[in-house]
C-alpha cells in the first residue's frame, strides 16, 4: 500500500470515531505487516485522536507491532504445557539453527524468532507458529527441515 | 476442524478428502468444530446412512485413500477407539453436546435440532420472567469470578439509560485456556442464542462480541454465524415479531491477558490503552461509553439456551398428565447437575503430562482426579504425576496429594488456588516446582499493564525473589516472597494483580520445605 492510499481507504472503511482505533490499527497491520510512524499519524488524523495517544495505544497491545519483522516470523510457545513438553528445546534448537536469540531478527532480515506465552493449542504441545500458521506436536528433529522449507 | 486440529494438518486432510469425494454423489464432507478430543486430532467421523458412525483418529494425508475406499465396505457396528470412548464417557456434556457433530457454518442445521427455540420461548416471556428463570437456575459466570449472571442483567436493567450494551467476553487470553474457542468454532449459534436471550433480559440493544486477536477461526465462524442469523431474522429489529431488536458487531482484541479483564475490555472497545478502570461505578451502571453494560463470558451465555430448552428445574408431574412439557421429564434440568453452590457443568481445559489432553465438560464438583485420570487417562506410561497447575497463570499449584479437591467457585484451597476459567495443566514429577512457579510469576509480571504500582512493581520483584530462592536464598527470601505476594494481592487494581500471589502462596504452602533448601 502506498502512503497516499491510506487516507481514502480509512475514510471509506472506518467512521471517524475513536472506537474504531483498534479495528483501524488491525487493518493497517494486516496490510503492512507492522505499524510505521506515518501510518499511525494517518490513523490519528482520520480518527481525530492525538498521535501520542495512538502511539500509546499501539504500543500497549502485545499483538500490535511498531517494528517490522523478518520475512519469516517464527513464534514458539513456552507456556506451561508446551514448556513441559519440550517447548524450550524447540526454542533452543531454533535459536542455534538461526543464530539469533528470541526477540531478534536475523541480520539478513530473513527470520524473526519470538517467544509467546500461549498458542492456545495446549493439548497439542509443544507448538510453534510459522508465518501465522500454528503447528502442534513438533519435535526438535523437525526443526532443520522446517527452517529449510522456509528457504 | 478446530484451531487445534488445524495445527496438526486437519486442513490438508479436509482438502484432500474434499477432492476425493467430489467425484461421488453418495457422500458429503462437513467441516465441524473440534469435539474436544484434541489428543486424537485430526479426526474424521464417518456417519453412514444407517446412522452408524466410524471414528478415524490422528488421520494423515496418507490415510485418505484407504479412508475413502472404506466407505463402500459394509459396516455392521459403530466403531470408536477405546481411548476416545473413555475420554467421552468420563464427561457430562451439555454445552459441548453438538460441538464436533453439527456444521458450525449452517444455521439450518442448528435450527433443525431445536436451535433458537429457547429464544422463542424467552421472547414469549417478560424480561423479568427470563431473569427470574436464570436466577432460579443459579447460573454463575464462567469467566472465573462466578458472579450470578441474572444479577448482572437485573442490574443493567435497573438503570435508566438511552442505550444499554451487552459485551460477550470472548477474549480468553489466559495461557492454558481454550474452552470458549471450542464453542465459537464448533457451535457458534449456541453462543448467539444465549447472547440474544441475555440482551433481551437486560434490555440491551447493541451487542459486541470481543474475540481474542489470535482466535482467527473463532472470529471467522462467529462472523459467518452473525451474518446468517441476521439474514434469518434472529438479529436485527423486531426479532421474531417480539418488538425486541439487537444489533451485533464483532471486535477483535489485540493481545494481552489483561484485555480479558472486563473494564479493560471496555476501554479497548472505546479505543484506549489496555488498562482497567477503578470500580465503582461497576459496568452495569456505567460501562461501555458510560452506559449500563452487561459483560458475560462465552461459556456463561452458552449455558443460557440450555436452561430454557432443558428446563431450569424438573417440572412437577401434572395431575391430569396432559402437560405439554411432559417431554422435559426426559431431560436433565440445569439445577440437577453440579453443586448446591454452583449448578451445571464446567468446561475444563486439560493439557500437559496426560495421555488424553483436550477439552472436557464435567458437572461442577467433579474432582481433579476425575479430570486428570478418568478423562485424561493419567500420566503417560513411565511418567509420574507431579505439580498440577489449576485455573490459569494467576491461580495456584496443587500437589498430587490434593487430587480429590472438587472443582467449585471460590477457593479450591485457602492458599490461593482457584478454579478460574477451568484450566488444568499437569506436570510430571521431573518438573521442579520452582521452575513452574517462576514461569507463572514471570508471565504475570510481563502482562502487568503498569497502571497500578503494587502490580507493576510487585510482580517483577516476585520473580526476582523466586530467582534468589532458586539460588538458595533461604528463609529470609521466603519471608520476602510471602510478603510481596500478600501486598500485590491486597493492593492491586484488577484481578491480574489481585491473583498474582496465588502461584507463590500455594507453592509455599504445599512445597515450602522443598523451596527452602
Amino acid at each position: 500500500m502506498e502512503r497516499s492510499e491510506l487516507r481514502p481507504i480509512l475514510r471509506q472503511k472506518f467512521p471517524r470515531e475513536r472506537t474504531y482505533l483498534l479495528p483501524a490499527l488491525h487493518y493497517v497491520q494486516h496490510e503492512l505487516g507492522n505499524l510505521p510512524e506515518w501510518a499511525l499519524q494517518t490513523v490519528a488524523w482520520h480518527l481525530r485522536v492525538p498521535p501520542s495517544e495512538v502511539y500509546g495505544c499501539a504500543t500497549s497491545y502485545s499483538e500490535l507491532r511498531i517494528e517490522s519483522t523478518g520475512a519469516h516470523l517464527i513464534r514458539v510457545c513456552t507456556g506451561l504445557s508446551c514448556w513441559h513438553s519440550g517447548g524450550q528445546s524447540l526454542m533452543d534448537k531454533l535459536s542455534r539453527e538461526l543464530s539469533i536469540s528470541p526477540g531478534e531478527t536475523s541480520p539478513d532480515g530473513r527470520f524473526t524468532l519470538e517467544e509467546v506465552p500461549c498458542g492456545f493449542i495446549c493439548p497439542l504441545a509443544p507448538a510453534l507458529e510459522v508465518d501465522g500458521k500454528w503447528q502442534g506436536r513438533i519435535a526438535t528433529e523437525h526443526i532443520p527441515s522446517l527452517v529449510a522449507n522456509l528457504g | 476442524m478446530g484451531h487445534c486440529s488445524e495445527a496438526v494438518g486437519a486442513d490438508e486432510v479436509a482438502h484432500s478428502l474434499k477432492t476425493a469425494l467430489s467425484k461421488r454423489s453418495d457422500a458429503c464432507l462437513v467441516s465441524a468444530g473440534c469435539d474436544g478430543a484434541c489428543f486424537a486430532a485430526p479426526q474424521v467421523i464417518v456417519t453412514h446412512a444407517s446412522n452408524l458412525q466410524q471414528r478415524h483418529t490422528r488421520v494423515t494425508l496418507a490415510d485418505v485413500p484407504a479412508l475413502v475406499r472404506s466407505l463402500d465396505e459394509s459396516h455392521s457396528r459403530c466403531t470408536t477407539e477405546s481411548d476416545v470412548e473413555a475420554f467421552f464417557n468420563a464427561q457430562h456434556r451439555r454445552l459441548l453436546s453438538c460441538c464436533g457433530s453439527i456444521d458450525p457454518g449452517s444455521i439450518a442445521e442448528y435450527v433443525s435440532i431445536g436451535g433458537y427455540g429457547s429464544l422463542a420461548l424467552a421472547l414469549s416471556m417478560s424480561p423479568e420472567e427470563v431473569i427470574q428463570t436464570v436466577q432460579d437456575a443459579g447460573l454463575l459466570g464462567r469467566g472465573g469470578a462466578y458472579f450470578p449472571a441474572a444479577r448482572k442483567w437485573q442490574g443493567a436493567r435497573s438503570f435508566n439509560a438511552p442505550v444499554r450494551y451487552l459485551v460477550v467476553n470472548a477474549e480468553e487470553g489466559e495461557p492454558g485456556i481454550f474452552k470458549d474457542r471450542h464453542i465459537m468454532e464448533g457451535d457458534p449459534h449456541l453462543l448467539l442464542e444465549g447472547m440474544l436471550i441475555a440482551a433481551y433480559a437486560s434490555g440491551a440493544s447493541q451487542a459486541y462480541v470481543y474475540v481474542n486477536a489470535e482466535a482467527n477461526l473463532s472470529a471467522e465462524r462467529m462472523e459467518s454465524a452473525i451474518e446468517q442469523a441476521r439474514e434469518a431474522g434472529y438479529i436485527g429489529d423486531d426479532i421474531m415479531g417480539s418488538g425486541f431488536g439487537l444489533q451485533v458487531s464483532l471486535r477483535r482484541g489485540a493481545g494481552g491477558y489483561v484485555c480479558g479483564e472486563e473494564t479493560t475490555l471496555l476501554d479497548t472497545i472505546q479505543g484506549n490503552r489496555r488498562e482497567p478502570r477503578l470500580r465503582p461505578p461497576f459496568p452495569v451502571e456505567s460501562g461501555l461509553f458510560q452506559m449500563p453494560t452487561v459483560i458475560n463470558n462465552v461459556e456463561t451465555l452458552a449455558n443460557v439456551p440450555l436452561i430454557f430448552s432443558d428446563g431450569a428445574t424438573r417440572p412437577t408431574t401434572p395431575d391430569d398428565g396432559s402437560d405439554q412439557l411432559a417431554f422435559r421429564q426426559q431431560l436433565t434440568p440445569f439445577t440437577e447437575l453440579g453443586l448446591e453452590s454452583a449448578k451445571g457443568t464446567k468446561m475444563v481445559c486439560l493439557s500437559g503430562a496426560v495421555r488424553r489432553p483436550g477439552l472436557g465438560e464435567v458437572p461442577m464438583g467433579a474432582t481433579i482426579r476425575d479430570i486428570v485420570f478418568n478423562i485424561g487417562g493419567g500420566p503417560p506410561p513411565g511418567r509420574n504425576l507431579g505439580v498440577i497447575g489449576v485455573g490459569g497463570p494467576s491461580s495456584g499449584v496443587l500437589p498430587p496429594s490434593e487430587l480429590d479437591t472438587p472443582l467449585q467457585p471460590g477457593m479450591l484451597h485457602p492458599s490461593g488456588v482457584v478454579m478460574g476459567a477451568g484450566g488444568i495443566m499437569v506436570m510430571d514429577d521431573q518438573a521442579p516446582v520452582i521452575d513452574v512457579v517462576r514461569r507463572l510469576a514471570a508471565y504475570n509480571a510481563s502482562e502487568s499493564c503498569g497502571k497500578c504500582t503494587p502490580c507493576r512493581e510487585g510482580t517483577p520483584r516476585i520473580v526476582q525473589a523466586l530467582d534468589r530462592v532458586a539460588a538458595g536464598g533461604g528463609a529470609e527470601t521466603i519471608d520476602e516472597l510471602r510478603y510481596l505476594a500478600d501486598i500485590v494481592g491486597a493492593g492491586s487494581l484488577c484481578g491480574l494483580g489481585q491473583m498474582a500471589g496465588g502461584p507463590v502462596n500455594s507453592a509455599l504452602h504445599f512445597f515450602g520445605d522443598a523451596l527452602e533448601v
